[in-house]
C-alpha cells in the first residue's frame, strides 16, 4: 500500500526530529505529472515531472521557522537534513506576537476518494486518441488546436512531533483546455474539462461544445459592441473567476484583518449578497477534489459561508486564529471544496439558452482573462472577455462581439445585478498552480444572468 | 557527473534523437523571510536539486525532469519516449536554429553572497526596516526579503557545456491603512538597481531608512487626499510604474512563441503579426525599446539561456517601429519559415526556464526603454498642461492579445499648467496598446532612469515564475483614459 509506505517514513522521520527533542512538523507531498500540450496543431510538448518535496516547520516559544526542500524519497538522509535545517533556522527567528499553534492530529486518516488509478495509467496514445476525437473534424488550415491534457497524481500527508498519527490524502486528476483559433481572423474558442475519475473524461461533450461555436465563428457576422451597460449571461469559468476572488478578498478572516477584505466583522447576520446567492464549503464534494480532513486532523464538515446572500462566517485558518486571537474553523487545507449553488432556470449550456426566445441583446461571456483585483476593500475587479463570447439579439439572431472590459464590484454584481442562477453546478478549476500540481475545482451554476453590466472597454478587432 | 550527463546524451542521439540537452541544478538555495507587522509569517529556507532533459525526436520535443538522481537513465527514457510519441502528431517539424557552439561560465555580480550573511544580521535589517515603518497611522506594514543562489549546468548534444551561477536579492517594504472613506491606500518600495552588483552589498542602511520615511509621508498624506479626477488627461509615469507598463505591453506581446500561438491555451497571443516586424508604427518616434540581458545588475542576465545561445543587447522598437522580438532556436525558424522571409537571423537568446522541472520557453529579459531627449522629471512636468504623475503599481489587467490594459496604482500627483500639485488617491487608467505608445510624447533623459525588476511573472503551462528586469525613463502619455 502505497499510503503505508508513506506513513512509515514520515514516523521515521518524525522519530529523528523527535531525538533532536524539537516541535517540528512535517508536511509531505508528491506528484506525477504528465502534460501534453497543444499548439498550432501539433503536440508542442511532451512532458513528465516526478517530484516530491517536504516543508518541515520548527516551533518555538512564540516562534517558527521552517524549510522546504525537494528531495529524493528514497534518501531518508537527505530528507532528515531538511529537518536540520529548519532546526537550525529557528533560534534566528523573530519573537512574534502569539504562538503558533503546531499541529495534533488524534488519528491516522487515510482519504483516497478522489483517486482513481486509471489516471495514473493513462498513455500517451490514450490521451493522443482522446484529443483526436474531441476536435474531430473542426481543424483546417486555418483553424487551429491549442491545449493542455494534463493528467497526474497528487499525493499529500502530515505529521507533527505531537504524535505518530498522519492525514494521508491522494488525488487523481485530469484537467483538459482545448483552444480552437483562427489564425487568420485571431477568434478563439475554447472548451474545458476537470475530473477525478476517468469515467468522467467526455471527449464528446468538448468536442459538442466547441464543434457549435466554431459554426457560429465561421458564419456569423463580427460586431464591437458599443461601450454601455449589458446584461450578461456569464459561463462557469468567468463566474468561478469570481467565486474565487471571494475566497481572497471575501470570506477569509485573515484578509480581512490584514485590510485587504470587502466584508468586516460585524457584517456576520447581514445581507452582503442577493437572496439568490448562497455559497457553501462542502468536503464532501468529490469533484472538487475534497480534502474531507485538514492538516491539523480536523474532520470537516459542511458549512454555509453565505446563506442566501447573509453572511454567516469567516474562515480561519490556524495560523491567522493564532495571530488574531480567534478560532480555527478546520479549513486548513490547500484548496477549500466551494459551491455557489445553483438557482431555479433550468438551462444547462449555453446552446440551449440561445434558443429561448429573450426580450433584449444579452451577452454571453464563458470566460474572463487576466482578471484582477483594482481596489480590495471595494471588492472592485477588471478583466477582459475571451474564449467565444457572444452577443444573443433580441430577434433571436446571433453576432460575435470583439472582447470586452468589465471593471465591476463583486458585492454589486452579486446582489443588485444578479438576475438568475442555473440549477445545476458544474466544476470549473485547475491542475497545477505555478510551483506544483494542486487539482482543485469549483462548482458554479452553468450560466448565470446579471443587467447593468458596463462595457469599459469594447476592442475594435479579434485580434 | 559531466561524463554521465554527456554519456546519456548520447545514448539518445544514438537512438534516434536529433537532439538533446540536460539543465543539472546541483543545488538551488532559496531564502524567503516576510514579515507581517513585525511578526514573521514566513521564515523559509528551500534547497532543491534535480534535472530536466528535452529531447528532440523527429520534429518533436519530449521533456522530463526528476529530482531523483538514483535513475537518472529512466528520466532520459521518459523524456525520449514523450518525444517519440509527440512526434505522432507534428505539424511543422521543430527545426532548431543555428547557433554559435559555446561552452562558458556566468557568474552574477555579487561582493557578498546574502547566504554568507548571517540570518541573524539579516533579521535584524528587516526588524530595523520595521521599526522606520511602524509610525502612527499606519495599519499594516510589510517587510520581505527574498534571496536566491543556484547553479545550473547545461549540455547539449551539440557539444555545448555551460555553468552559470546566480546569486539575487529582492527585497521590499509596504505600509496600507484606511482612508476616511474605508478605501485602503498603501504604499510600497521595491529598490532600483543602483549598483553594479547583485549580491548583500546592495542593502544600504541609509537608502532604505529614507525610502522608508518616504512612503510612510506619502501614504498618510494620501489618507485625506482627493480621489484622482477622471476623464482624458496626459500621464507621467514614473520608472516604478514605466516598468510594468513596459512589461505588459511590450514585453509580453513581443514573445515570439505568444506571437506563433504556443500559449493561446492559457496566457494568450499577441497583436503582433510576423507581417508587423519592420513596418508596425508601434509608438511614437520617441519610443526607443530594446531586450538587453547584458545589463549585469539586472535578473534579466544570466550570460546564456537555456538553449545556450549567448545573452544579447537587441533592439525591439526603433524610433516607434517594430523591429525585433524575444526568440529562442526553435521560434526563428518556425517564423522565417511562416513570413517566408528572413525576419530573424538567429536566436536572441530568450529562452529560459524557471527550474529543472520546467521546459525553457520565451521569457523576457531586460526589457528596456532607453532614455529620451525631454530633459528631467521637472522638465516633463514643467511642459505638461494638465495631467497626473503616476507611481506604484496596484493591479494590471491586460488582454489576452495584449491590446488592452487596464492599471491601477498607489499614488498620483496633479499637474497643472506645469505645475506638480497635490497628491490624488485611488488612481487607474486604461487604453489600447497602440494608441498608448503611438501618444507618447516624452521621453526623460538618463537622469530619470532606473532599472526596476519583476521577480513574479508568470507564463506557461505548467506555469513558471521568472525573474527579469527593466529599464526605464520616466515618460508621458498624452489623451489618456484616467478614472476607475
Amino acid at each position: 500500500m502505497r499510503s503505508q509506505q508513506v506513513i512509515e517514513k514520515l514516523r521515521s522521520l518524525r522519530q529523528y526530529a523527535l531525538e533532536q527533542s524539537e516541535a517540528v512538523e512535517i508536511q509531505w507531498d508528491a506528484e506525477d505529472s504528465h502534460m501534453v500540450r497543444y499548439a498550432n496543431s501539433a503536440v508542442s510538448l511532451n512532458s513528465h515531472e516526478d517530484i516530491t518535496r517536504l516543508r518541515v516547520t520548527v516551533y518555538g516559544d512564540h516562534r517558527q521557522a521552517s524549510s522546504s526542500q525537494v528531495v529524493d524519497f528514497d534518501d531518508m538522509d537527505d530528507m532528515k537534513a531538511c529537518v536540520d535545517r529548519a532546526i537550525g533556522m529557528l533560534p534566528f527567528a523573530s519573537d512574534m506576537s502569539y504562538q503558533p499553534t503546531i499541529p495534533d492530529i488524534a488519528e491516522t486518516t487515510i482519504s483516497e476518494a478522489s483517486y482513481d488509478p486509471r489516471i495514473a495509467a493513462l498513455t500517451n496514445d490514450e490521451i493522443l486518441a482522446f484529443v483526436s476525437e474531441a476536435a474531430k473534424g473542426l481543424e483546417t488550415d486555418d483553424i487551429l488546436l491549442s491545449g493542455n491534457f494534463s493528467s497526474g497524481i497528487t499525493e499529500r500527508a502530515i505529521i507533527s512531533t505531537k504524535t505518530p498519527e498522519v492525514v494521508y490524502w491522494r488525488a487523481s486528476d485530469v484537467g483538459v483546455t482545448l483552444v480552437l483559433a483562427s489564425e487568420k481572423r485571431k477568434w478563439e474558442v475554447n472548451a474545458e474539462q476537470f475530473v477525478a475519475k476517468k469515467e468522467d473524461m467526455d471527449a464528446k461533450a468538448l468536442h459538442d461544445r466547441l464543434a457549435w461555436l466554431v459554426e457560429l465563428y465561421n458564419t456569423k457576422k463580427e460586431t464591437r459592441v458599443p461601450e454601455q451597460p449589458y446584461r450578461v449571461v456569464f459561463g462557469p469559468a468567468a463566474l468561478a473567476t469570481f467565486v474565487e476572488f471571494l475566497g481572497w478578498i471575501g470570506y477569509s478572516g485573515d484578509s480581512m484583518k490584514r485590510g485587504y477584505g470587502m466584508f468586516q466583522e460585524d457584517d456576520i447576520g447581514k445581507q452582503v449578497m442577493s437572496e439568490q446567492f448562497t455559497l457553501m464549503e462542502d468536503p464532501a464534494l468529490l469533484n472538487t477534489f475534497a480534502q474531507p480532513v485538514d492538516t491539523y486532523g480536523r474532520k470537516r464538515e459542511k458549512q454555509a459561508l453565505i446563506d442566501r446572500g447573509v453572511l454567516k462566517s469567516f474562515v480561519w485558518e490556524q495560523s491567522s486564529a493564532d495571530e488574531f486571537g480567534k478560532e480555527a474553523t478546520g479549513h486548513d487545507v490547500s484548496n477549500l471544496s466551494i459551491e455557489l449553488l445553483g438557482g431555479d432556470v433550468d438551462v444547462k449550456t449555453i446552446q440551449a439558452f440561445a434558443k429561448l426566445p429573450r426580450d433584449r441583446d444579452i451577452l454571453y461571456v464563458p470566460f474572463m482573462h487576466y482578471t484582477n483585483i483594482v481596489n480590495p476593500g471595494e471588492g472592485l475587479v477588471t478583466g477582459t472577455s475571451r474564449f467565444g463570447a457572444l452577443l444573443l439579439k433580441q430577434d433571436g439572431s446571433i453576432e460575435l462581439p470583439y472582447n470586452v472590459r468589465f471593471t465591476e464590484r463583486i458585492g454589486r454584481l452579486f446582489s443588485e445585478k444578479l438576475v438568475w442562477l442555473a440549477k445545476e453546478t458544474v466544476p470549473y478549476g485547475s491542475s497545477s498552480h505555478y510551483y506544483g500540481r494542486d487539482p482543485y475545482a469549483t462548482l458554479v451554476p452553468a450560466l448565470a444572468c446579471f443587467d447593468d453590466v458596463m462595457v469599459e472597454i469594447s476592442n475594435e478587432s479579434f485580434g | 557527473m559531466t561524463t554521465d550527463w554527456k554519456h546519456q546524451i548520447k545514448r539518445l542521439t544514438d537512438k534516434g534523437a536529433s537532439y538533446a540537452d540536460v539543465r543539472y541544478y546541483p543545488k538551488e538555495k532559496e531564502d524567503a523571510l516576510f514579515m507581517w507587522n513585525g511578526n514573521f509569517l514566513n521564515f523559509n529556507r528551500s534547497e532543491l536539486s534535480g534535472f530536466g532533459v528535452r529531447v528532440l525526436v523527429d520534429g518533436a520535443w519530449g521533456f522530463a525532469a526528476s529530482s531523483n538522481l538514483g535513475d537518472v537513465t529512466a528520466t532520459f527514457d521518459r523524456a525520449f519516449e514523450n518525444a517519440v510519441s509527440a512526434a505522432k502528431r507534428v505539424g511543422r517539424p521543430i527545426r532548431l536554429a543555428d547557433k554559435e557552439l559555446l561552452s562558458g561560465r556566468f557568474d552574477s555580480p555579487c561582493e557578498v553572497d546574502p547566504f554568507e550573511v548571517p540570518l541573524a544580521e539579516q533579521v535584524a535589517f528587516m526588524k530595523e526596516l520595521d521599526g522606520y515603518l511602524n509610525q502612527p497611522g499606519v495599519e499594516q506594514r510589510r517587510v520581505q526579503l527574498s534571496t536566491v543562489n543556484k547553479t545550473i549546468r547545461y549540455y547539449d548534444s551539440e557539444g555545448a557545456e555551460i555553468e552559470k551561477h546566480i546569486i539575487d536579492i529582492f527585497p521590499s517594504i509596504h505600509v496600507s491603512a484606511f482612508d476616511s472613506e474605508g478605501v485602503q491606500q498603501g504604499r510600497k518600495y521595491l529598490p532600483p538597481r543602483l549598483g553594479p552588483t547583485r549580491g548583500w552589498e546592495t542593502m544600504d542602511r541609509d537608502h532604505w531608512k529614507a525610502e522608508a520615511e518616504r512612503i510612510v509621508d506619502e501614504m498618510k498624506t494620501m489618507l485625506s487626499a482627493p480621489k484622482c479626477p477622471e476623464g482624458r488627461m496626459s500621464v507621467i509615469l514614473m520608472p516604478d510604474m514605466m516598468f510594468l507598463q513596459v512589461h505588459e505591453t511590450i514585453g509580453h506581446p513581443l514573445e515570439l512563441d505568444r506571437i506563433l500561438g504556443y500559449e493561446l491555451s492559457f496566457a494568450g497571443g499577441s497583436f503582433v503579426r510576423l507581417e508587423d516586424f519592420g513596418q508596425l508604427q508601434y509608438g511614437s518616434k520617441k519610443l526607443n525599446a530594446r531586450a538587453d540581458a547584458t545589463l549585469i545588475n539586472s535578473p534579466g542576465s544570466f550570460g546564456y539561456d537555456d538553449d545556450g545561445v549567448k545573452a544579447q543587447d537587441q533592439m525591439l522598437i526603433k524610433e516607434g517601429i517594430l523591429v525585433g522580438a524575444l526568440t529562442s532556436r526553435q521560434m526563428v525558424t518556425e517564423a522565417n519559415d511562416k513570413a517566408g522571409r528572413e525576419i530573424f537571423k538567429s536566436s536572441g537568446g530568450s529562452c529560459r526556464a524557471c527550474a529543472f522541472n520546467r521546459v525553457p520557453i520565451e521569457r523576457m529579459t531586460n526589457i528596456n526603454v532607453d532614455p529620451g531627449e525631454d530633459g528631467t522629471l521637472e522638465d516633463i512636468i514643467r511642459n505638461t498642461e494638465q495631467g497626473v504623475i503616476l507611481s506604484g503599481e496596484k493591479s494590471w489587467s491586460i488582454g489576452s492579445n495584449r491590446e488592452q490594459f487596464h492599471f491601477s496604482t498607489d499614488i498620483g500627483w496633479l499637474v497643472e499648467d506645469g505645475v506638480k500639485k497635490h497628491i490624488v488617491k485611488n488612481c487607474a487608467y486604461s487604453g489600447m496598446t497602440l494608441d498608448f505608445y503611438r501618444s507618447l510624447t516624452a521621453v526623460g533623459d538618463a537622469s530619470t532612469w532606473e532599472v526596476q525588476y519583476v521577480d513574479n511573472c508568470g507564463k506557461g503551462v505548467p506555469g513558471q515564475v521568472m525573474q527579469l528586469g527593466h529599464g526605464v525613463p520616466v515618460c508621458r502619455f498624452d489623451h489618456v483614459k484616467v478614472g476607475e
